[in-house]
Parts: structure tokens; C-alpha cells; sequence
């Protein structure tokens, strides 16, 4: 059974299934606490709400679970093994606080998550809890089929959350979805590729204003193409592809390809600039893409863009070259650093190349440092006819105890201020401090309802300039579509 | 006996069918895909004046006429070849056979590594043999005929299956005849293999128009529809309005048009096979 969502108010009482399932639980705690007296009762319930609830719930302080037997349904991306298997223990617990819920998980491919959740919506039918991201944040909202998270997440487990995370993640106040890690975006290179080719090496700073221009990146890419090349070394690259999305050029401009354009922008520049617009990247109103993302800026972006793969800098298809050794750079997140200094390398994306030393730099800048913060966000259906547990169940797997069992296996950067307190490398090591400026600094994606359109639109785009479309052409043919398409939210 | 049939037929045939032509008369919530209204053939009025669709239709006959002028002879070839039962013949069907039992999404990936144009297979073969490499995936026109190439060598062995089915309900009997009147090899191929065949041939000319027609997986998996939009056929377009751009109205329009032109195809190639025939 399921709930009309254009129906469902925003700000949802305690419903008589609930009163009736916490009168139940409230008499078994009368009943346990008489056979073995309180202490015991807060003795069994440790984390942030001590005593509250049975286990752990990490933020949230909604009412307690219903005690009639339900299913709780959670869909998002498969992991490997390892990492679901953090799931599966966290179920497991779960389970044995409120043996009468059930969870059920439906497991997708990463890159059918988000037209697997437009899908279910559709249909009216969706998983109590979906994965998100925190990117369409503004259209859950549009579309009324987020729960806001603050109606059962205490504001001071929401303040934890780094602010450009949720921030993104928030709409008018309302927190749709939880950005429960980051991967800020920044760029590793191999030493020893460089080193032996007598190629200078990026600066290993953490200050992101300090990395090289695009110009010098180009460059010095484009001088250890050509040495790589002079030596006969004919399998090695300069810039590994990209390894976000599908792979490969135009694979994911809200995380990546983003980046060549929106940084030849400058968000403090007046409003009417084409700096300003360039970083934008849509009107004010979030309907019109023409003017913002063909400025003349926005082309020398792409222009930037097209640099590495005319000069065969970069391959113009997919594959995973820097972990195989044979890249001297490519754009990653923090997982990258934690899988090649992991213990247990056997189990990591590197497990066949032989170890080699590596260093990380800010993104190359343009007129300013620019990165775009994307997480996976798990929002909350409000068609689930169980919201309250279903997002204490979200809650319970965003405690800290799975939160930290979650980042050590996938290597992720921890989304909430407090679990990045506990790991001292993002005071130390210079590859985590940046990983953690860039969290701080980096910008949503341009604000538009229709954003699941214009990143569709444009992902095309980029590809074919990579291919050698001429990108002004190009860039204005995929604004006016993205126009276009942005019509249908006026 | 018919009642199951009937039902499984209304239900995932008519069925869709309907909602699909209701569809296209509504507007629709982008966020919901929930249907808000009737608009009349504005769907129709709106994909009908989109460039991108028109350049669909015709990258979708492109792709009809390419496979079925590669798909017919080659699959003729070689159920004619198979039907002579030379040495060889048996592992030349199981190749075929096993081209056509693989998974549509797997042999897309396959050829999509194979395509590839720094680290793919045929790319190598070519700079061994001093051949200049070529960009297979990423140059409009190659893409067409990469898409076609990895479509032709994965379904002819249907065809081909439907063609030796025919070629051995032909009488040996009439062969014989045609050996004593001293008749060449291209004359019985010609005017009796040929004519014998014609049921095959409409069979195999109707169900690769269909296949070539609502092609999808394999542009999505070796293309996505690109360079520049230029392998993105009315199937891709429907598919994209749909799931990328929030647009089911639009998805169900271009769908109704695909199959229109479907009936169309299907029934000029009915219609002008049955004159030759009574010719």
C-alpha cells in the first residue's frame, strides 16, 4: 500500500499506527524494566540517544518504531562485497533491536540509480528509502518526494554535516536528503612517470588557490606526453580517462567536466558579467542555460578541454590507466590515497600494479579554484508508508559505528564534521587536507529544477567536443537544447 | 486453450499499445511522471518540429536499409553454404549460432573493447598490417556502420536459420530436373532457389526491419547515442525524452511515430514482394 505523495504533509504527526506502536514499546520497557531495572535498559542502548531508543539511532529523535511487523525496502548502488557486508552486519543489529521489521535491498548499478529512482516515483511504488544525490536536491523538492530530514533528524547530527555537503543538499531550509559521504575532486599524479621523464611535478599543496593554471597543466602534460612518446613508450598516458560515470569523456559533468568550464568563472564577479554567468552556468530563475554556458569563458574551458585529447594527452575512450600504472595523472576523490596506502592492497582497484609512489594537487584553476561537491544522498520516499522508521533505519546506518565500518571498507570521505575529527590524517597529511579544502570549498552544481536535463544534455556535448566538435558550436547548440528542455518547469 | 494466449497477448501487447497512443495525448508532472492533462497532438506538434527527430527518422532508415542490405545476402551466403554440407560447415553454424544465443548487452561490450579506438583489437590489427587506425566509435559516419557491423554479425544467424529452414523444403527433385536441362548454378539460384525462398525472404525482410527498427541496446552501449547525436535513432530519442529528459509525453509521441513508420515499412515491403510474386 502506498500513500498519494501529493498528499502527504510535510510535517507529519504522529500517526495512530505509531501512537499504538509506542504505547507497545513503552509497556515492554515498563515490563523489561521492571524484570531487570533501568540501568540496564540505557546500559543496552548506547550512541547519541542514550536510552531513547533500543540501538544507536545516530541523529534521529522521531518517534519510537512501530512494533508491528513491517518491511522496510532500500534501494541503492552494490558495493563490493566487502563493503555490503557492512550493510549486512548493520542490518543484522538492527534486526535484533525491532526483530518485527524486515529490510529488503534492491541492489543497482551505480550509473541506473538516479532513472531507477524517476522510475519508482513514477510508479508511486518506491523503496521506503532510495539513494539520492544530493545534486537533485531542488528537484525532490519541486517534486514533493523527499521527506525533509529535519522533521526526525535532531539539528545538532544536521549542523555535523560539512556545510557545502549540506548545503547542497538543502532546500528553503529543509534537508532532503542526507549526503552521508564526499569525494571532493581533486588530482593525483605518479612520481615516478614524471620523474623519469624529466617532467617537473605538480605542487603538493593543500591550499586549492595553489595548484597550476590550465595553462601549465596543459603544458606540462602535453611535455610528458611527448617524452613518453620519445622514449617509445607508446601505452602510457599522460592524463588517465575519466573513471566517473560510464568512463571515458562527457561521463559525469556534475562531478567532473564541470570543472573545465565553471572555473573559468568567478562567482564574486557582478551578475551580469560572463564571469559570473560562466560560473553560474543558468539564469537566476533556473530556466535558461543560453548565455551561461556558451559564454566565451565557458568555450576557452572546453577549448582547454579538447587540448588533451587533440594532443593525444588523454585516451578518447574509457579505462583505468593510473591504476594501472601506465597515467601520470588523473582526477580522483580521497579513496584513490586510501586504497594505494591500504594494508590490505590485494582487495583494492590496485591489487595487480606493482605499488609506485604517488602525490596529489589541486585542480588546475582558471580564474578561480573551482571544484563541485557531489555525494551520494539517501532521501527518505514520502509515498513509504513507514517514514518514521524508515528514517530511523537511514539514521541507524549513518551512526558513527557504521558510518566508520563504512568509510574504512570503501575508502569514501566521511560527509559529517565529527567522524573527519577522529581521523588525524585530515590534520596531517597534506593529500587529506586537501581532500578536506576542497570539501569546504567546492560549489553545488548550477541551480536549476531541471538539472537531471541539463547534465543529460550536456554530458553529450563534452564527449563530442573531446572528439573534436568545435566546442563554441557545440556548447551554444547543447545550451539551447538545454532551453529547451528547461521549458517545461516554467 | 486460446484464453491464456489471448489474455498474455492483450496484457503486454494491446495493452501498452493503448497507454502508450494515451500518453502521447498528455502532458505530464517532470518530477512525478505522474500524467497532469490532455493536450490534444500537441506531443506530436512539439517532436514533430524537433531537429534532433528528424534527424532520428532518418538514422533510423539509415539503419533498416544498411542491415537488411548486409543482414540478406550474407545470411543467404551462408545457409546456402551450410545446405551444401562442405567440411567446415558444421563449425561455421555453431559460430553463427553461438553470435546469436550471446546476450545483446554482452557482445556490445565486447565489440565495444574491440572498437576501441587507442586499445582496441581492431585497431591494432590495423596498425600491424600498416593500416591506418580509424575511429570507429568516434567519427559520425563510422559509428553508423560500427553500430550496423556489431548488429549484422550478432543477428544474421537468425536470418540465416529461417533461409536454410527454407532452402531444405525445397525438392531435391526439382534440382535434379534443372542439372539435366543443364541449367548453371547462378540460373537455379536464380529461378529456383530464389523464388522457392520468397516465403523466407519476407519472413527475414519483416523481422529485420522490426529488430533494425526499435535498435537500442547496442547504440546506448557502443555510442550513447553520439558523436554529436548522429547514432541516435527514433528507439534512442523515445528512450532519452523518457529517462533523461523527463519528457514522457514527448517518449510516447515518438514512439507512436516509430511505430507508424514500422507499419509503413512492414507494409511496402508486404505489399511490393506480394505484386513480384504475382508477377
Amino acid at each position: 500500500m502506498s500513500k498519494d505523495i501529493n498528499n502527504i504533509e510535510s510535517t507529519s504527526g504522529i500517526s495512530r499506527r505509531t501512537l499504538l506502536g509506542q504505547m507497545a514499546v513503552g509497556a515492554s520497557w515498563l515490563a523489561m524494566g521492571s524484570a531487570m531495572g533501568w540501568a540496564s535498559v540505557v546500559q543496552a542502548a548506547p550512541g547519541s540517544n542514550p536510552g531513547k531508543y533500543k540501538i544507536d539511532l545516530g541523529g534521529y529523535n522521531g518517534p519510537e518504531l512501530t512494533s508491528e511487523p513491517i518491511t522496510l525496502r532500500f534501494m541503492r548502488q552494490d558495493f563490493a562485497p566487502s563493503v555490503n557486508a557492512v550493510f549486512d552486519n548493520a542490518y543484522a543489529e538492527f534486526r535484533k533491536a525491532y526483530p518485527n521489521i524486515t529490510i529488503e535491498e534492491e541492489k543497482v548499478p551505480y550509473g541506473d540509480l538516479q532513472k531507477k529512482v524517476q522510475v519508482y516515483v513514477a510508479s508511486g511504488e518506491g523503496p521506503d528509502i532510495m539513494m539520492g544525490r544530493n545534486d537533485f536536491a531542488t528537484a525532490y523538492a519541486a517534486g514533493q518526494f523527499a521527506v525533509p530530514l529535519n522533521q526526525y533528524f535532531s539539528q545538532e547530527f544536521i549542523d555535523d554535516i560539512v556545510d557545502s555537503l549540506r548545503n547542497s543538499g538543502s532546500v528553503g531550509g529543509d534537508l532532503l536528503c542526507l549526503p552521508w559521504e564526499t569525494n571532493p575532486v581533486f588530482m593525483y599524479f605518479n612520481r615516478d612517470i614524471f620523474e623519469s621523464a624529466g617532467i617537473e611535478t605538480p605542487p603538493e599543496v593543500s591550499d586549492i588557490t595553489q595548484g597550476w593554471t590550465w595553462d601549465q597543466f596543459n603544458d606540462a602534460l602535453d611535455r610528458l606526453t611527448k617524452a613518453l612518446r620519445a622514449k617509445g613508450d607508446t601505452t602510457s598516458w599522460a592524463l588517465a580517462a575519466s573513471t566517473y560515470g560510464n568512463g571515458g569523456p562527457g561521463s559525469n559533468y556534475a562531478q567532473l567536466e564541470s570543472i573545465w568550464i565553471r572555473s573559468m568563472g568567478d562567482p564574486n564577479a557582478d551578475k551580469a558579467s560572463s564571469l559570473y554567468k560562466t560560473f553560474a552556468g543558468v539564469s537566476e530563475d533556473g530556466l535558461t542555460a543560453s548565455g551561461y554556458l556558451d559564454t566565451p569563458e565557458a568555450v576557452q574551458g572546453m577549448k582547454n578541454y579538447q587540448f588533451l585529447f587533440a594532443n593525444g594527452i588523454t585516451p578518447k575512450g574509457a579505462g583505468s590507466q593510473f591504476r594501472e600504472g601506465i597515467a601520470g595523472m588523473m582526477v580522483g576523490s580521497i579513496n584513490e590515497a586510501n586504497y594505494m596506502t591500504s594494508e590490505d592492497r590485494a582487495s583494492t582497484p590496485y591489487a595487480n600494479t606493482p605499488p609506485f609512489k604517488f602525490g596529489t594537487t589541486p585542480l588546475p584553476r582558471g580564474a578561480m579554484a573551482f571544484s563541485a561537491i557531489i555525494a551520494d544522498a539517501p532521501f527518505v520516499y514520502a509515498g513509504s508508508p513507514h517514514v518514521a522508521e524508515a528514517a530511523a533505519l537511514l539514521a541507524f546506518i549513518c551512526n558513527d559505528a557504521n558510518r566508520l565500518a563504512f568509510h574504512k571498507e570503501w575508502g569514501s570521505m566521511p560527509g559529517r564534521k565529527s567522524l573527519l575529527a577522529l581521523d588525524p590524517r585530515y590534520s596531517s597529511d597534506q593529500s587529506y587536507q586537501l581532500a578536506a579544502a576542497v570539501a569546504a570549498t567546492a560549489y553545488a552544481p548550477p541551480q536549476t529544477v531541471g538539472w537531471f536535463d541539463y547534465f543529460n544534455a550536456v554530458n553529450p556535448a563534452v564527449s563530442d567536443i573531446a572528439l573534436g566538435a568545435d566546442p563554441q558550436k557545440r556548447l551554444t547548440n547543447a545550451a539551447q537544447q538545454v532551453d529547451g528542455l528547461l521549458a517545461k518547469y516554467k | 486453450m486460446l484464453l491464456p494466449a489471448l489474455a498474455g497477448l492483450v496484457l503486454f501487447q494491446f495493452a501498452p499499445i493503448v497507454v502508450g497512443l494515451l500518453n502521447s495525448l498528455q502532458s505530464f508532472n517532470p518530477f512525478t511522471h505522474r500524467a497532469s492533462g490532455w493536450v490534444g497532438l500537441n506531443n506530436f506538434v512539439e517532436v514533430l518540429a524537433e531537429p534532433s527527430f528528424h534527424w532520428a527518422v532518418l538514422i533510423t532508415m539509415v539503419y533498416v536499409v544498411l542491415i537488411l542490405a548486409i543482414t540478406i545476402p550474407l545470411a543467404l551466403g551462408l545457409a546456402t553454404l551450410l545446405n551444401s554440407r562442405r567440411p567446415g560447415t558444421t563449425f561455421v553454424r555453431a559460430a553463427v549460432l553461438g553470435a546469436l544465443a550471446a546476450s545483446e548487452a554482452v557482445t556490445a561490450l565486447v565489440w565495444n573493447q574491440m572498437y576501441d579506438a587507442s586499445t582496441g583489437l581492431l585497431n591494432a590489427l590495423l596498425v600491424t598490417l600498416h593500416l591506418p587506425a580509424q575511429p570507429f566509435l568516434i567519427d559520425a559516419n563510422h559509428a553508423v556502420v560500427s553500430i550496423v557491423v556489431m548488429t549484422v554479425w550478432k543477428d544474421v544467424g537468425l536470418a540465416m536459420l529461417m533461409f536454410l529452414a527454407g532452402l531444405q523444403s525445397v525438392p531435391g527433385s526439382v534440382y535434379e530436373a534443372a542439372a539435366l536441362d543443364g541449367a548453371s548454378t547462378w540460373k537455379v539460384f536464380q529461378r529456383i532457389t530464389l523464388p522457392l525462398l520468397r516465403p523466407s525472404v519476407i519472413l527475414v525482410m519483416f523481422i529485420a526491419t522490426v529488430g533494425a527498427t526499435r535498435l537500442v541496446t547496442p547504440i546506448l552501449i557502443l555510442t550513447q547515442g553520439g558523436p554529436g547525436g548522429s547514432t541516435t535513432n527514433m528507439a534512442l530519442y523515445s528512450y532519452n525524452q523518457a529517462f533523461s529528459f523527463n519528457s514522457p509525453g514527448h517518449a510516447a509521441a515518438s514512439v507512436v511515430c516509430m511505430m507508424l513508420l514500422l507499419v509503413a515499412l512492414t507494409g511496402g515491403q508486404a505489399l511490393l514482394l506480394r505484386r513480384r510474386g504475382g508477377k
